[in-house]
């Protein structure tokens, strides 16, 4: 095995991770809030990036304006999943919401496909024009961008966390939410801020995987959710770090494999080995021990 | 004869000592409290029993056998069986469900095969069923959902419920927690009603009035240590006992 | 007629994969392998009657006890996890399997022609039913008898104390075990009896539509394995039935003159259906509805 190759696929891995590690966040972050998962999360994120060409159609915008529309209109969209998912569906039946999530996972997938006609859509890339080299290890611009802007996105999501009133409130209502209501803080506009937030990193994450894919298509939606979950669980349950790591994990892990060992066989290990880790570490990478309950 | 020792049990959660080197035994027939403030290790004590916490270290012997570590039903299958601290029922099965599924004896299962046991039941085991809601009151309630049922008829199904199994030995985790005075009477009767019929009783209970009633000897736990043992009488005028639930605990004994 | 007896199989064969997931469901565990499970069922049986040459019965009873046996390996690693961690480490096995048959390749060569599952090609000429005469009405009449006795199966079940336990675990595990039930049979063994019912299931899909390939058993399909069943509500295997006829037979068929607008009422329908029925469309509170428009007159 040529060294170079390695590292050259592993540091792809690593850089196209990020968005992974993302996605991952959107669904650690509402699991820890509301202990609850958002199946419709992969496809409000995708959808978000739809809007944003959608509106770039009409009007020629810069393409990091169009990131940041990609955000803003997944983050609206994620206000309406909590509404119609999440808000009236009693706490005691989880089965109910994570069907409901299910059912708007579908719903937004179709009104993608009946808007484009089920048609992939080209989405413009950033810096694809750059590449770097060090004689034979080189790094593509787009994903050193993707990495880049990635990495913003969680430190400005680490400094919210820890940083402001909402943060606190989110991660009191993670922790005890009753003591948080007793505390004055509403727990239903928590949640929906937290919706909100893990909307705007996911339309981001949606445009990313636009740009550096170059096209958006719906079949992109299945295979990122369950990407995202399995980020979300490697990482340990709720954890930021752990979604993080896990993110880049599956990355580097996934375009190693995709060298060297070719794409039939390679998904093949990988569903096993993780559901052997599952089953083995179920508290994540970044559980202290391995316990029954 | 003792019915239950406990040999040096221990359980640390990290670097917490939740149970710590408790020695206790409990004779055949008896009524045995175990009070002790919050935190204390009680309800730990009785998950160790039940094997639902696996042990860090010690033993736990039923009538002379060593039941450390087994799993919960089989622990059951034993002759140990108990109630929680917090109700907790089949909430969406209806009360006669509830006793139903519970009938887990080993003359039940030895009664009757595999088939005939889970699929194909006999009349003969329904009317049991109906025999025990009716020593539990709660026979006009057959075929409610046991969620609609009122506090003090979820804790007369969930005893009835350990009942079904004819235990010799029940752990009681708090069961008069948010009874009134006159629940707590009735309660105070139905064990005494058990005491005779042969069932060796554990009570682990904050509602001292049930505790120094009903009681035939006391352990006391404070910070998952034994720090008394004896009569009730005895443990009422206690100084480590006094000191455990004053000294620095203010407010959180219930009695 | 064809049509509609087209229908029949697609409701049919819907209904036994969404009776698969209720078993598993009622224990409280919720699990996307079904599809992986219904698969095996699919590709056992389609090998056994096309290269072995088997009739389907025979075949279909192997392939379900194969499909119950793999999931009865899955359930006691699964034991250890919850939630989540169940719902991903069932989707991951569920792909596994998938991908196990886009890399399968076994043909053998018969009367002149090279059959067998071909890896991402899929295994085609699944021909049991036309080499044998089957009528289209045939195959539904076939596939509803075994709809009924699974269902009816499932029904006594119930209505028996195994069927209650099956709840008393969905409901509280913790207090299932305290009063005797044995947790790693129970759950062990609604994971084996819901591979089962899915292998049923599969190994009927492979002979009416005559080609499999390994996209049919996607993440998708899982989902409408557990979709029935919520839908539907698990009270009893009815709510199952009158999920996919409200699916299969009324947004899919019935609204075909709306077009893809249809596909959009479908995930909106979801949504609106769990808000106003949480626990189902058949829960204790239309029951006692339709029992009150029944008893009151």
């Amino acid at each position: 095995m040529d060294w170079l190759d390695f590292f050259q696929s592993i540091t792809d891995g690593l850089l196209f991770g990020s968005i992974y590690a993302l996605i991952g966040i959107g669904f650690t972050l509402i699991f820890g809030v509301m202990h609850k998962i958002n199946l419709a999360y992969g496809a409000a994120s995708i959808a978000g990036a739809y809007v944003s060409i959608a509106v770039a159609a009409y009007v020629p915008l810069p393409a990091l304006v169009t990131f940041l529309i990609a955000a803003i209109a997944s983050g609206a969209i994620a206000l309406l999943i909590y509404l119609a998912n999440f808000r009236f569906i009693p706490l005691a039946s989880p089965l109910a919401t994570l069907m409901a999530t299910v059912g708007m996972l579908i719903l937004i997938d179709e009104v993608v496909v009946h808007a484009t006609d089920g048609m992939p859509q080209p989405y413009p890339a950033l810096f694809a024009d750059i590449y770097i080299e060090w004689g034979d290890f080189g790094l593509r611009g787009d994903l050193i961008f993707i990495f880049v802007l990635s990495l913003i996105a969680m430190v400005v999501l680490m400094f919210m966390l820890y940083r402001t009133r909402l943060g606190i409130a989110t991660r009191a209502v993670a922790q005890q939410p009753v003591a948080a209501q007793l505390a004055g803080i509403s727990l239903d506009r928590t949640n929906a801020l937290t919706f909100v937030i893990t909307g705007l990193l996911g339309g981001l994450a949606g445009a990313m995987i636009g740009a550096s894919v170059g096209v958006l298509s719906p079949l992109l939606v299945v295979p990122i959710t369950v990407k995202g979950l399995i980020v979300c669980v490697i990482g340990g349950l709720g954890s930021i770090p752990g979604a993080i790591v896990a993110g880049l994990a599956v990355g580097a892990f996934e375009n190693f494999f995709l060298a060297f060992r070719g794409v039939t066989e390679r998904d093949m290990y990988v569903m096993l080995l993780l559901f052997v880790f599952l089953v083995f570490r179920p508290g994540g990478i970044f559980s202290r021990s391995v316990a029954r309950d | 004869m003792p019915i239950l020792e406990l040999t040096s049990l221990s359980k640390h959660f990290g670097g917490v000592r939740a149970v710590d080197e408790l020695d206790l035994t409990v004779e055949e027939g008896e009524i045995f409290g175990l009070i002790g403030p919050n935190g204390s290790g009680k309800s730990t004590t009785v998950n160790l029993i039940c094997g639902v916490l696996p042990v860090t270290s010690g033993q736990v012997v039923f009538e002379g056998r060593d039941i450390t570590g087994r799993q919960p039903h089989r622990v059951l299958a034993a002759g140990v069986a108990r109630t929680f601290q917090n109700i907790r029922l089949f909430g969406y099965l209806s009360v006669w469900q509830n006793l139903w599924v519970a009938q887990n004896s080993m003359e039940d299962r030895r009664r009757e095969n595999f088939a005939k046991r889970w699929f194909f039941g006999s009349g003969a085991e329904r009317d049991t069923v109906d025999e025990q809601l009716e020593f539990a009151g709660l026979i006009d309630k057959r075929n409610e959902l046991a969620a609609n049922l009122s506090f003090g008829e979820q804790r007369r199904l969930e005893l009835a419920r350990a009942l079904a199994a004819r235990p010799r030995l029940l752990l009681l985790d708090e069961p008069a927690a948010g009874m009134n005075l006159e629940e707590v009477q009735a309660l105070d009767g139905r064990l005494r009603t058990l005491q005779q019929a042969g069932v060796t009783i554990v009570l682990v209970e904050h509602v001292m009035e049930l505790v120094m009633g009903v009681t035939d000897r006391i352990a006391v736990l404070n910070f998952g240590r034994k720090i008394a043992e004896g009569l009730p009488a005895a443990i009422r005028e206690d100084e480590a006992v006094q000191q455990a639930y004053l000294g620095g605990n203010v407010g959180t004994m219930h009695a | 007629m064809d049509f509609f007896f087209g229908l029949l199989q697609i409701i049919g064969v819907h209904t036994i994969l969404g009776l698969s997931a209720y078993v598993v469901l009622q224990t409280g565990q919720v699990t996307l392998a079904q599809a992986g499970f219904f698969s095996i069922g699919a590709y056992v049986s389609a090998m056994l009657t096309v290269l072995a040459g088997w009739h389907i019965v025979p075949a279909l009873l192997v392939a379900a006890t194969a499909a119950g046996i793999v999931a009865g390996i899955v359930g006691f690693p699964a034991l250890r996890i919850k939630g989540l961690m169940l719902v991903v480490a069932t989707i991951a096995f569920g792909e596994f399997i998938r991908l196990f048959w886009f890399n399968f390749d076994y043909q053998i060569e018969k009367k002149g022609i090279v059959v067998g599952p071909q890896g991402g090609e899929g295994f085609k000429q699944i021909r049991f039913f036309p080499e044998n005469g089957w009528s289209t009405l045939d195959v539904a009449i076939f596939i509803w008898v075994i709809v009924a006795l699974i269902m009816l199966a499932l029904w006594w079940t119930d209505r028996s104390r195994a069927g209650a336990v099956l709840r008393a675990v969905g409901e509280d595990e913790l207090a299932a075990q305290s009063v005797g039930i044995n947790l790693t049979a129970v759950k062990v063994g609604a994971f084996a009896a819901g591979g089962f019912i899915a292998g049923i299931g599969g190994a009927i899909y492979a002979h009416y539509t005559t080609h499999i390939e390994h996209l049919n058993f996607g993440v998708m399909l899982a989902t409408f394995a557990i979709a029935y069943p919520i839908l539907g509500g698990l009270r009893n295997v009815f709510g199952t039935l009158v999920a996919v006829i409200f699916i299969q037979g009324f947004l899919v068929e019935g609204l075909r003159f709306m077009g893809d607008w249809r596909n959009l009422l479908f995930g909106a329908l979801i949504v609106l259906a769990m808000n106003v029925q949480p626990r189902g469309l058949i829960d204790e509170r239309s029951v006692r509805l339709v029992r009150g428009l029944f008893t009151r007159n």
